[in-house]
């Protein structure tokens, strides 16, 4: 299809600010008189607070927030699922603390060195409980309990064995088609606590206003919730609470909800009647969220052919002290284990178990490459195993088009109508060589290399036909200045992807103006209609589907003033870029000499008094499509060291029709090397005895991979499938975390062919695959 | 503490301060002078998004104490390029999407002046030496790495 | 947390030194209570995680005359104050002293090594410090100096602990000497980290000499894999006027790497560091034989 700008590779309209250290991040934000927060975070694991003792630092001239300061609301951080299925269970400062880190006093003052020592000078009384530090201890009867109750929506409910929630799906007889199976390949995977690691430190600013709102500055994916949680717990007027967009220094999930200490701010603003910053160091950062790990048992039956049958999957997730989004999440994982093959009859099974520990929540992905890590690495299994070869296995089974999509879970079901799997595995395999490829007991000497593939997919939204458990929709301004430039506002958050970008180009190809001449307003939750958050890969699909929506209505309020002016009828009139002059035109269709420039139309608007050309809209998509991925790998494991390497990466993709080619090989390429920190490098481990993280929340101890860990850039090549998304705006889905999801898998098939061991676990760190190596492992511990 | 006088001179200015001896560079830079283009990541010199360069060579500013620095010469990415006439790497790094969220960006492009001030064709291996202490979360570096390849001079 | 990395919070008194005789009246003066900043890139991190709160800082970076390299017949003198990036760029480290240049190559990175240097990395006694294993296979001697004059120590007798020398409360380190490297001689570094910018997980040195086929000398330290940087003079006696041969080498870090003693801790275990070690002493062994111009 021919497009103007969609597709194009343009400057990012926030590019200049960025690279002239002009962009306003949270933690940039200064506002005048304002007072610098910081909180006292747990020692312990699992403590009740008895007494807290402020004096000292109100000496020192410090502001306090203690747990009987802030209001009694208990509420969910994450509020993206309707209220009847959201858990809650956390107050704003907790009586009870619950995991090591935990905030329990905020502390303000005029710097952020009396802040510091201010807070240093409290006096706390805990008593002391026992901790559950480990996901099976936890369900065992007599473990001590995180919770005696807590809420589902309004409704008290009573917790046992610390089982926050559970979610089980049958599908079918899958006991009967176990038994027509003829082989069964079982395993369990255990995917570790990952920190998300980015760039930027949590930030809240708040400015108590003389109406008695509040103004907020925060690092978050969603102004909208965190206005409406706001606004719930203090008890505040929507009107009188408004919440600024931010650029965001990365996320990766960690703002998904409410941060913690956007609240805690807001309590410390409130009582100080000054605006107060809270900007968290990196160690708070640190103890404050952390990926979902997940336990996954996994149970396939094949029948000789190549053809599953059946399937059963038990997963259990320890998401630490709170629920930030665990309901939503087990329903996830369901789905994107029923969405990546066809199963036949199945079972799942998805348990999450409170612990004392940092509380977990969304990262890249949603429980997704955690699922595809298990599935990915059993499909490899079972093709070694039978005798299959894997990329044709997963051509027999896979879903695609026409099939049923369960993207978010068991609620939001649609119909998959693009696809690029088999393009994908086919081109992928060409790339890297797969004919060639040999098998682990060819391999000898001291570095040995191996290819492996896997495959992913993520949802593009949320959104479905009908209104699921998950809110989705998406809200835009759009307004043609008098000029003839546009103006456009959207809430939804830009992570770093280009989502702005995106927005500016489908606003601007529907109008056929100039991308230089379309810009993104500053905007708040006052100015913008609610944007539910940018998670989910919804940020194109979604956001800039309500784009496209108001951009439709704009161009026909244009046709209408137009029709007036040249005394056409608007249905009769078209839309058109004159390149040579740079003007958009409208002309009566089949008569490109009855023509105004659309700046002209709204000059004369302006003139005649007939208004401005402006719109606002919401609009909810009816579908969710996968966005699929596809990963083949080369790596290179050192058998002396087990050190592993990465020489080759082959990336694909389908995301409909990429509207920023350029930001979909950065997501690509980005999450080539988170997946290969996810693989390889990281792990946020406990002290079973302290309950302290082992890397004390500094980040010397916990490693990401650097710029000499990638592979080089001849090395690294990407690939887009040809698709149409015919719901996507101009046939686009989404990218950003399906590009994450089959990373680690591949490597871990990869390092199966390389050395004959397949590991269950990550990370695949040098120490234990030297010690598989030596114990002469054939499959990794 | 003693507040003391410093004289130093940051993007080509002449500036006094009057700071206290445990005063960080990094929290000068941004509080006092307003400069937020270095960033804090880590505090502990993990993740260079603090850098900024002393006397053209880059540093971490969230190690340094901002008395030692009487004398010098700070250069922040403020100091690199304006909007209007952006340094070549500003330039190179827009033109081949190395920035994504933005806050390693102003770490990444001052070590890589500093590097093509020391080397100015530096090939891939010794690029990725070079950039090797600065973090980055987002772009998985190779578009970093080739807008650093790939700057175009000034004539 | 009990720390806040984005502030340095503890209170100190500054003294900004510009000659040696002003550092070390201070340092007499203050002792124990004063420490020494150099290129902060240690000390600021343990005094921002609360490892040591001193209640003076003498800053010696602008102590005149203790940054200089200086290469002649004698060997090598190095002024404390000297920067890693420093001994990096310099033409006679880089050729004549293999071990150490690939030492300060691989620490840390740029910025890092700019503000480093090594009087600080010897000063903080990690059993980590690249540069320490280099240093004890050329032999080098530490000049310490104070009020009362200056001593000479071998570099074997600096180390007593992790974080602990034999500097005594008033004496700073002011020089690094190394003897000259003769044309027989070879020596290498090596080092894991868990990524490329890292502490090492383990690290080794070799330094030999070389006379036909036969090596007359061979010195030999590990780091990371004891409370101090330690030599091994198990696997060193093997080497030292033999015939240096495939073999020979296998046995030589066999014994290497039995002789050490090292924990499990956040960067790796003891089970890899016992298992790795014997790798790469063999590998540097190699590498320093090929130097020095022999063949395998
Ligand atoms: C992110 C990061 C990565 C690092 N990576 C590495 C690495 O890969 N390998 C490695 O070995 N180290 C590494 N280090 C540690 C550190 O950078 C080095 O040890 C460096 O050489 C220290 O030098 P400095 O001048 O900064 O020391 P400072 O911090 O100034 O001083 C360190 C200690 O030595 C004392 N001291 C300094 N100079 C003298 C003197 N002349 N006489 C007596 N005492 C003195 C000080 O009082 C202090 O106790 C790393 C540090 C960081 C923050
Ligand atoms: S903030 Fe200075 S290195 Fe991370
Ligand atoms: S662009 Fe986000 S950390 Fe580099």
């Amino acid at each position: 299809m021919d497009f103007q700008v969609i597709g194009k590779v343009l400057p990012r309209k926030d590019g200049i600010a960025k690279v002239c250290g002009q962009e306003t991040y949270p933690s940039d934000v200064v506002v005048p008189h304002m007072l610098y927060g910081v909180t006292l975070r747990s020692p312990y694991p699992h403590a009740e607070i008895l007494r807290v003792d402020t004096s000292a630092a109100e000496a020192m001239g410090a502001v306090c927030v203690t747990p009987d300061d802030v209001p009694e609301v208990i509420y969910n951080e994450r509020t993206v699922s309707i209220p009847e299925k959201t858990y809650c269970d956390r107050r704003v400062l907790p009586r009870r603390a619950r995991h090591v880190g935990e905030a329990i006093v905020a502390v303000a003052a005029e710097t952020e060195e009396i802040a510091f020592k201010a807070m240093q000078a409290i006096k706390v009384e805990y008593k002391v409980l026992p901790p559950v530090l480990d996901l099976e201890r936890a369900m065992a009867p007599g473990a001590p309990a995180l919770y005696e109750e807590i809420y589902l929506g309004d409704q008290k409910i009573a917790v046992e064995n610390n089982v926050a929630c559970e979610r089980i799906i049958t599908v079918g007889d899958p006991e009967g088609a176990f038994a027509r199976a003829d082989y069964i390949v079982e395993r369990e995977y255990e995917l570790p606590r990952v920190y998300h690691h980015q760039m930027e430190t949590k930030t809240a600013v708040c400015r108590p206003e003389p109406n008695g709102g509040i103004t907020v500055w925060a690092t978050t994916q969603t102004i909208h919730n965190v206005r409406q949680l706001l606004g719930r717990i203090f008890s505040l007027p929507l009107s009188k609470v408004n919440v600024k967009k931010l650029a965001i220094g990365g996320s990766f999930g960690s703002s998904i909800q409410m941060n913690s200490i956007i609240p805690i701010c807001v309590a410390l603003a409130l009582k100080a009647k000054r605006p107060v910053k809270m900007a968290t160091s990196r160690e708070d950062d640190v103890y404050d969220h952390t990926k979902f790990p997940a336990r996954i048992r996994l149970k396939v039956g094949v029948k000789k052919d190549g053809t599953i049958v059946a399937a059963d999957m038990r997963a259990l997730v320890d998401i630490g002290a709170h629920q930030i989004n665990s309901y939503p999440l087990l329903g996830c994982m369901a789905g994107w284990y029923a969405s990546l093959y066809k199963w036949g009859d199945f079972r799942y099974e998805g348990r999450a178990v409170y612990t004392n520990k940092v509380p977990a929540c969304a990262m890249q992905g949603y429980g997704n490459p955690q699922v595809n890590f298990a599935v990915e690495s059993h499909m490899d299994l079972i093709a070694t195993e039978c005798g299959f070869d894997p990329v044709k296995f997963r051509l027999k089974n896979y879903v695609g088009v026409g099939d049923e999509f369960w993207g978010q879970g068991p609620t939001v079901k649609s119909i998959i109508k693009s696809c690029g799997v088999e393009e994908m595995l086919q081109k992928g395999a060409e790339m890297i060589g797969w004919g060639q490829r040999r098998p682990p007991r060819e391999k000898t000497g001291r570095y040995r290399r191996g290819i492996g593939m896997a495959r992913g997919f993520h949802t593009s939204g949320t959104g479905g036909p009908k209104p699921g458990e998950v809110i989705d929709y998406s809200s835009a301004t759009i307004k043609i200045n008098e000029d003839g430039t546009v103006d456009v506002m959207t809430p939804v958050m830009d992570l770093g992807g280009g989502t702005g970008e995106a927005a500016v180009k489908v606003a601007a190809e529907v109008l056929k103006v100039p991308y230089e001449r379309v810009e993104l307003s500053r905007v708040d939750t006052k100015t913008t209609g609610y944007d539910v958050c940018t998670h989910a890969t919804r940020g194109v699909y979604c956001g800039c589907g309500a784009v496209y929506h108001v951009a439709q209505q704009v161009k026909q309020k244009l046709f209408e003033y137009a029709g007036r002016i040249l005394e056409e009828n608007p249905g009769d009139l078209e839309l058109a870029y004159a390149a040579e002059k740079g003007v958009t035109i409208i002309h009566a269709k089949g008569f490109k000499q009855k023509q105004i420039t659309i700046g002209e139309v709204a000059r004369l608007a302006q003139i005649y008094s007939w208004g401005t050309i402006a719109a606002t809209d919401s609009l909810r998509q009816k579908n969710c499509p996968p966005c699929f991925v596809a990963h083949f790998v080369e790596v290179e494991v050192d058998t002396w060291t087990g050190i592993v390497r990465v020489p080759r990466a082959i990336l694909l993709s389908d995301s409909g029709t990429p509207i920023n080619p350029d930001m979909v090989a950065g997501q690509l390429i980005g999450s080539l090397s988170r997946g290969l920190g996810y693989a390889l490098y990281e792990e946020t481990e406990y002290d079973l005895e302290s309950g302290k993280l082992k890397c004390n929340g500094f980040i010397t101890d916990n490693k990401i991979p650097t710029v000499c860990e990638m592979p080089r850039l001849a090395d690294i090549q990407v690939y887009f499938a040809h698709t149409y998304e015919p719901t996507g705006p101009f046939g686009a889905k989404g990218i950003g975390e399906a590009a994450l999801n089959s990373v680690a898998s591949a490597l871990n098939n990869a390092i199966y062919n390389a050395i004959g061991i397949r590991f269950y676990r990550t990370p695949i760190t040098p120490e234990r695959v030297l010690a598989a190596l030596e114990g002469g492992d054939r499959d990794g511990n | 503490m003693e507040r003391q006088w410093v004289k130093l001179k940051v993007n080509g200015k002449e500036r006094q301060l009057f700071i206290k001896p445990n005063e960080l560079l990094l929290n000068v830079l941004r509080d006092e002078l307003g400069l937020m283009g270095a960033k804090y990541g880590c505090g502990l010199g993990e993740c260079a998004a603090c850098t900024v360069l002393v006397n053209g060579q880059p540093m971490l500013a969230c190690l340094i104490l901002a008395v030692t620095m009487e004398g010098q010469e700070i250069t922040t990415v403020e100091g690199m390029g304006d909007y209007d006439r952006l340094h070549p790497l500003q330039q190179s790094f827009l033109d081949h999407g190395a920035v994504q969220c933005g806050f390693c960006t102003p770490g990444m492009l001052l070590t890589a002046q500093a590097l093509l001030a020391e080397n100015p064709d530096p090939s891939e291996e010794e690029i990725r030496d070079y950039l090797r202490g600065n973090l980055c979360r987002c772009t998985g570096y190779a578009a970093i790495v080739r807008a650093v390849k790939e700057v175009k001079h000034p004539a | 947390m009990a720390t806040d990395t984005r502030v340095l919070a503890a209170e100190f008194q500054y003294l900004e030194a510009h000659s040696l005789d002003e550092a070390l009246a201070w340092l007499g003066q203050y002792g124990t209570r004063a420490r020494v900043l150099a290129g902060g890139t240690d000390l600021l991190v343990k005094m921002k995680t609360g490892q040591v709160q001193p209640e003076y800082i003498i800053y010696i970076k602008k102590v005149a005359g203790l940054d200089y390299i200086q290469a002649d017949e004698a060997g090598l003198r190095i002024g404390a104050t000297t920067t890693l990036r420093k001994l990096e760029g310099c033409a006679a480290v880089k050729t004549g002293y293999s071990a150490l240049y690939e030492a300060v190559r691989s620490m840390a990175a740029t910025a890092i090594r700019n503000m480093g240097t090594i009087g600080g990395n010897l000063g903080n006694a990690s059993p980590a410090a690249d540069t320490a294993p280099p240093l004890l296979v050329y032999g080098a001697t530490l000049k310490l100096a104070s009020q009362a004059g200056t001593r000479l120590v071998p570099v074997e007798e600096f180390f007593l602990g992790p974080g602990k020398t034999c500097l005594a409360p008033e004496e700073l380190l002011t020089e690094i000497s190394l003897p000259p490297q003769g044309s027989e001689s070879g020596s290498s570094f090596l080092k894991l980290g868990r990524v490329a910018a890292d502490i090492a997980k383990i690290n080794v040195a070799v330094s030999l000499q070389r006379s036909g086929r036969n090596c007359t000398a061979c010195r030999i330290a590990f780091g990371s894999v004891a409370p101090t940087p330690i030599r091994v003079p198990e696997a060193e006696a093997l080497l030292a006027g033999q015939e240096i041969t495939e073999d020979l080498i296998e046995t030589a870090a066999q014994a290497g790497a039995a002789a050490i003693k090292p924990i499990s801790d956040n960067r790796s275990t003891r089970e890899y560091r016992l298992k790795v070690s014997r790798v790469m002493l063999a590998e540097a062994l190699r590498a320093a034989w090929q130097r020095a111009g022999g063949v395998l």
